[in-house]
């Protein structure tokens, strides 16, 4: 009996395994930003050798089978989610892996062949809402734009030219992150957290942080070094920065980051590994317990970094780090970095400045995309943009206006940054009303405009830990040189106060009360400050009035022409 | 013709004799065969923190219980547990001792933030929602379901307060539970609310098979328990505390009656009075197990016979014959190239 159930898993797995290739692999990269913050990201990284075109998603293997219908359903070619809480501090922490703005971002891909891409944008944001039990179902068409610089695809596509109608892209910068979208997030994962890395991510732990990120992305990869097939990769990862001010000491170990140790690796997976960039040791020490199994050099863009390497195995294993040395070290910005803020003052003309800053001793071609929401009209003829207080000419300008209710305000610029500049992008807007119902119920928390998204291919990889565009593991990116390194700089959200009526019961009592008093007022004011005097207007009386009148109309019964007819009613 | 009709129906009406006097005895005891939960705060802001503490509190329990993920509708107004403003990030506790973590590690909220309005409330509950709303944001009972509804907020006499900017009043409350009956969405409800002036919300209710308790009488305010000096604000309600308190006592194979549940914090503890309308309900609560509400069956049919599964029909696929031509597929860059605009 119990050999027929073997010999039925054997066959079940077996079967399984030569249905259709797919590879997991999961990763953690360690990374101490300067002296005060630890950067730890996981990247769970699944590859299933199916064409998208074809695949109809009744079967999957490792992928998530929830995942694929709906993308199947909604016919997307590639999709990008992050739920975010807190800002990427660029200044002082260099690049992250995944750049990813504050709140919920998402953006997708459809295929070439869709017939309503705005139906299927909704529906599709719709079923995210409820996979992710985010609030994903408010992205509409009021709030997307298709850009059509910023977000190209990341996966293969087959034509060289894409058409920006087949993307959208929105941001909810309100969005909250908590345990409730990380729960349904890992359980997309084929261990979900009962074994391998993804046991790491304890709520309590992974939320006690600077900055979260979790995130989605799902795109079409080559499947063979001469990329004649396809083959479909979802990333999915989380990205923390971990405050030694909030742990109270600089020395970490796996246990007081995620409170608890790695219990063996998922056994699904086909590459389990940790690693802890080692590069900053030279200036900040830090002694690394167990001894890590290899240690790997990575040379990139004129780089050089070290990680040490642990390849998980099926037994607890915790990583100490003590630091040891706590020299002063200097912080190099990274190339490109901004700011965003609002100016003026008052309720009434308000300006967006997105401040954009260049370290590089080279100038730096930047792509600003912005999104703004249609309650803040902004006006075209007043954006400039200033760089070292002297006005330029953008490369090129994208914009389309919005519309009340109907469509946010799209702008794209294409800007050449001189070296060693700041520039300043600024425009100015109106504050406008809403109508009563569209208030929210705290509406004097203010409202929130979306971050910038500033786009560049840097010619140098220093702070870049981002992955290569044909590589879908951390491994991948060691080594990566390639021509140019994408950095996506989000900028901070911005809040901005819209003028609101106060909905509170005393300013309705204060409404009612003087309504009631100045009706009150006037005819008493008049009947008590003012003498009544008949006033006769002529020196006609009524009746001579009359009389005159009478005489006419018979006139004019007696008479045939309409000279007659027509006098006394002119009179 | 006439005469045909008549026998036909005496035929009938003898089947359905028979047919009765063929059911088991406990038959009107044991009606439902799924459970479904909706519970939903109803109040935004810091200081409104308790009323979440009360719904997670009904959450873990019903979840402890054995509904699962998937028919529990959760609407919390605001998020309490990645609060700025908590000390201890992804929790929400039952008491200042920290005793039992209500929030939990494994979480699915459904309607969330601005998403709990009037209008998504009576939606979900009768069913009328927008095409392509996802599953896990749908009731999906039916003529069986036992539904437990569960609200917390601020309340006054027949109406309860969403967010602090709109209410629901008793009576399109009740027209909802009305036309839920109609539409056959459920068998058993059991109505639970924490508010003040709680029992102004279930007097209008005119739909069969409804239970209801309320935290307290019209013109009765419902009381918090206590403070936690460490988040600076209430932190539970007294009549949840209590229920919570009886629930964690309560296993899924207790045999605790509805009737113990509805005597739970008595005027002593509560200060407020406990109110309960039993008339629409045509079963004797202290004969009703709490897990007919709170737990979840599982129907599960017994075979005495091993099935024989058939050979996979080997389905041959058409074979294209047309030999594709090989696709080239690549990646683009992922900028625009700013050269071709520098040129002009």
């Amino acid at each position: 009996m119990h050999n027929l159930v073997l010999f039925g898993l054997i066959i079940c797995v077996s079967s399984g395994l030569t249905y259709k290739q797919d590879t997991f692999t999961e990763e953690l990269l360690i990374k101490p930003l300067y002296s005060e913050q630890l950067y730890a990201h996981f990247q769970f990284s699944t590859k299933w050798d199916v064409d998208l075109d074809v695949e109809q998603f009744r079967h999957t293997h490792i992928f998530p089978r929830a995942l694929g219908e709906i993308i199947e359903r909604h016919n997307v070619q590639e999709l990008h989610v992050t739920l975010t809480e807190g800002l990427w501090r660029y200044e002082s922490w260099g690049y992250p892996i995944e750049d990813a703005a504050p709140g919920a971002e998402v953006w997708a891909w459809f295929k070439p062949d869709t017939i309503d891409v705005e139906k299927n944008w909704k529906l599709l944001a719709n079923s995210l809402s409820g996979l992710l039990c985010a609030s994903l179902n408010f992205v509409d068409p009021s709030n997307s734009v298709s850009p059509e610089f910023t977000f190209k695809p990341k996966g293969v596509t087959l034509t060289q030219n894409v058409n920006n109608t087949f993307l959208r892209y929105a941001t909810l910068p309100r969005e909250i992150v908590c345990t409730e979208n990380i729960t349904p997030w890992k359980k997309l994962l084929p261990c979900d957290s009962k074994s391998g890395l993804a046991s790491l991510l304890n709520s309590g732990f992974i939320h006690n942080t600077r900055y979260h990120s979790i995130g989605l992305h799902l795109r079409p990869v080559c499947r063979e070094d001469a990329c004649q097939h396809m083959s479909l990769e979802l990333q999915q990862t989380v990205s923390l920065v971990y405050d030694y001010a909030i742990m109270g000491t600089k020395n970490w170990s796996l246990k007081k980051l995620f409170g608890q140790a790695v219990n063996g690796r998922c056994d699904l997976a086909d590459k389990s590994e940790i690693y802890v960039d080692i590069t900053s040791k030279v200036s900040n020490d830090f002694n690394l317990e167990p001894k890590p199994d290899e240690v790997v050099t990575s040379i990139r863009g004129g780089q050089v970094s070290t990680f040490a390497k642990y390849t998980i195995k099926n037994y607890f294993m915790s990583i100490h780090s003590v630091s040891t040395g706590d020299k002063i070290s200097v912080k190099a910005p990274p190339l490109l970095h901004a700011n965003q803020y609002v100016t003026g003052y008052g309720q009434e003309r308000g300006g967006i400045v997105t401040k954009i800053y260049n370290n590089h001793w080279s100038s730096l071609d930047v792509v600003v995309l912005q999104n703004i929401p249609w309650y803040v009209p902004i006006y075209l003829h007043t954006l400039k943009v200033i760089s070292d207080n002297k006005e330029v000419q953008p490369l090129a300008l994208r914009y389309i206006p919005g519309k009340q209710r109907l469509k946010p305000y799209y702008v794209e610029v294409l800007v050449s940054l001189p070296p060693r500049s700041i520039t300043s992008i600024s425009v100015d807007f109106d504050y406008v009303f809403l109508k009563w119902q569209e208030y929210p119920p705290d509406a004097n928390h203010g409202f929130y405009i979306g971050s910038a998204v500033v786009s560049s291919y840097l010619p140098l990889a220093r702070n870049f830990t981002g992955l290569p565009q044909d590589g879908s593991t951390i491994a991948d990116s060691f080594n990566a040189s390639r021509s140019g390194y994408l950095v996506q700089v989000r900028t901070e959200n911005m809040v901005i106060t819209l003028p609101t009526p106060d909905f509170s019961m005393p300013y309705n009592v204060i409404c009612l009360a003087c309504t009631v008093v100045a009706l009150a007022f006037g005819p008493l004011h008049n009947i008590t400050t003012k003498r009544l005097r008949l006033k006769v207007k002529n020196n006609e009386t009524i009746l001579v009035k009359l009389k005159t009148k009478v005489i006419n109309k018979i006139k004019g019964v007696f008479s045939c022409t309409k000279d007659n007819d027509d006098k006394p009613k002119k009179e | 013709m006439s005469v045909s009709i008549k026998v036909s129906f005496l035929l009938l009406f003898a089947f359905i004799n028979f047919s009765r006097s063929q059911l088991p005895f406990d038959f009107s005891k044991k009606g439902h065969t799924n459970n479904w939960a909706v519970l939903v705060d109803t109040s935004r802001f810091w200081f409104n923190y308790r009323h979440v503490a009360n719904v997670l509190s009904i959450y873990r329990s019903v979840k402890r219980l054995g509904i699962p993920d998937s028919q529990i509708i959760l609407m919390i107004a605001d998020d309490m547990a990645c609060n700025p403003r908590n000390p201890r990030p992804a929790t929400v506790f039952n008491n200042a001792n920290q005793h039992i973590n209500v929030y939990g590690d494994d979480v699915e909220v459904d309607y969330r933030g601005y998403e709990v309005t009037v209008e998504n409330f009576v939606r979900l509950l009768t069913g009328r929602l927008p095409p392509g709303t996802p599953r896990s944001k749908q009731l999906l009972t039916d003529e069986g379901s036992n539904v437990l509804v569960y609200l917390t907020g601020h309340g006054g006499d027949g109406f309860l307060k969403f967010q602090d900017s709109e209410e629901i009043t008793s009576q399109e409350m009740a027209d909802a539970l009305e036309q839920m009956w109609q539409k056959q969405r459920y068998h058993e409800t059991f109505f639970m609310i924490d508010t003040c002036q709680a029992a102004s919300m279930y007097e209008r209710f005119y739909s069969p098979n409804i239970l209801a308790v309320g935290s307290s009488l019209i013109g009765e305010d419902s009381l918090s328990h206590h403070v936690d000096p460490a988040i600076g604000v209430y932190i539970i309600d007294r009549y949840t505390y209590y229920a919570l308190d009886f629930l964690e006592s309560v296993d899924p194979q207790s045999n605790k009656s509805m009737g113990e549940f509805l005597k739970v914090c008595p005027k002593s503890v509560c200060i407020s009075t406990v109110g309960v309308r039993k008339d629409l309900f045509r079963r004797n609560p202290d004969h009703v197990p709490i897990t007919d509400f709170f737990g979840s069956v599982r129907p599960v049919e017994l075979i005495t016979e091993i099935p024989k599964l058939l050979p996979k029909p080997n389905i041959a696929k058409p074979k294209n014959i047309t030999i594709e031509k090989p696709k080239k597929y690549r990646y683009i860059p992922q900028l625009v190239n700013f050269d071709s605009f520098k040129e002009k």
